[in-house]
């Protein structure tokens, strides 16, 4: 097994992080944008260019409610992202012992 | 370098290869991060909770020590039970507030509903008290063993099942231990039961901090 089977839209630090931190919430839970800006650290544009990557492959789900200043966006890993997760946790392992 | 090295440098953005060494520590290190901030209990809340009950046991104990006959404990002791156990709930409702921020779905709901069946549980306890005085108990039964050790019997008993059926073994067994614990401090009579409950909790909540701290770092 090689790096390069690891799932591509995973394995970049920011996107592992977020995809990390979504999957330690318990299934059917989500996120809010800022929280998970605060626990990230990453800079609101840069957290909205990786969270727009991993929605279009269906891994997570923003929802946003509310309109102009009331308006809240929350996020959550799609049972596809978990399931996409568990398997590069799987590969990575199996990636560790190989080396 | 091991596999999961804290002080590995990685850099959060995006670009460039990740070693898998690295991703496994950026991992590592981001899911401890997480569980961290959303653990509802924390360590360091168990042990502000082991002097709470400390003070609160122990002013019972200091009221009712060598009563002869047992009366029950005195108002300030009541007060000084209320107040710590006030000054706690607030910090309670801080660190929850804290843990759960920007958390939304279903378990948010699950707790709401923890919350108002634990309510039920623990007035149940103290109107089973008002039973017992009304049935005419002594006091040293109604004000001295049943609210010293029944509330942790029952609602020890009621989080043993919960969090066995959620197979939260960790929670599960230190709620056993709480309801063991108070069902040896009944024996040892009205006026001891106290100081017994009070030692024997605040014992099991530091060394259930330590084991946390201990099983996830």
């Amino acid at each position: 097994m090689s790096a390069q089977e690891l799932d591509p839209l995973i394995h970049v630090p920011a996107r592992l992080r977020i995809v990390a931190t979504l999957a330690a919430l318990p299934e059917g839970d989500a996120l809010s944008f800022p929280r998970l800006q605060d626990m990230i650290g990453l800079t609101p544009g840069n957290l909205i260019t990786h969270l727009r990557k991993l929605e279009e492959a269906g891994y997570i789900d923003t929802e946003k409610t509310g309109n102009g200043s009331a308006s809240r966006t929350s996020v959550a890993l799609t049972r596809a992202g978990r399931s996409a997760f568990e398997t590069y946790t799987e590969a990575l392992r199996g990636l560790l012992g190989d080396l | 370098m091991p596999a999961h090295d804290h002080t590995h440098e990685v850099l959060p953005d995006d670009g460039g290869d990740l070693d898998p060494r690295a991703a496994a520590a950026l991992l590592d290190q981001t899911t401890r991060r997480t569980n961290r901030e959303l653990d509802l209990h924390p360590p360091l809340l168990m042990l502000a909770a082991a002097p709470v009950v400390l003070i609160a046991y122990g002013a019972i104990w200091l009221s009712v020590r060598g009563q002869h006959p047992y009366t029950g404990p005195s108002l300030g002791a009541l007060a000084v039970l209320y107040g710590t156990l006030i000054a706690f709930g607030v910090l309670l409702a801080v660190v929850t507030r804290r843990a759960t921020s920007g958390v939304s779905g279903r378990s948010s709901q699950r707790r709401r509903g923890e919350a108002i069946a634990f309510a039920v549980v623990w007035t149940s306890v103290y109107v089973f008290q008002g039973a017992l005085h009304h049935a005419g108990a002594s006091k040293a039964i109604a004000y001295g063993i049943h609210p010293a050790a029944a509330p942790l019997i029952i609602v020890g008993s009621a989080a043993a099942a919960y969090e066995a059926a959620k197979e939260n073994w960790e929670w599960s067994g230190y709620s056993c231990a709480v309801v063991a614990l108070a069902c040896a401090g009944a024996f040892t009579g009205p006026e001891t039961v106290w100081a017994v409950m009070g030692v024997g909790l605040a014992a099991l909540l530091i060394a259930r901090a330590a084991s946390r701290i201990w099983l996830h770092n």
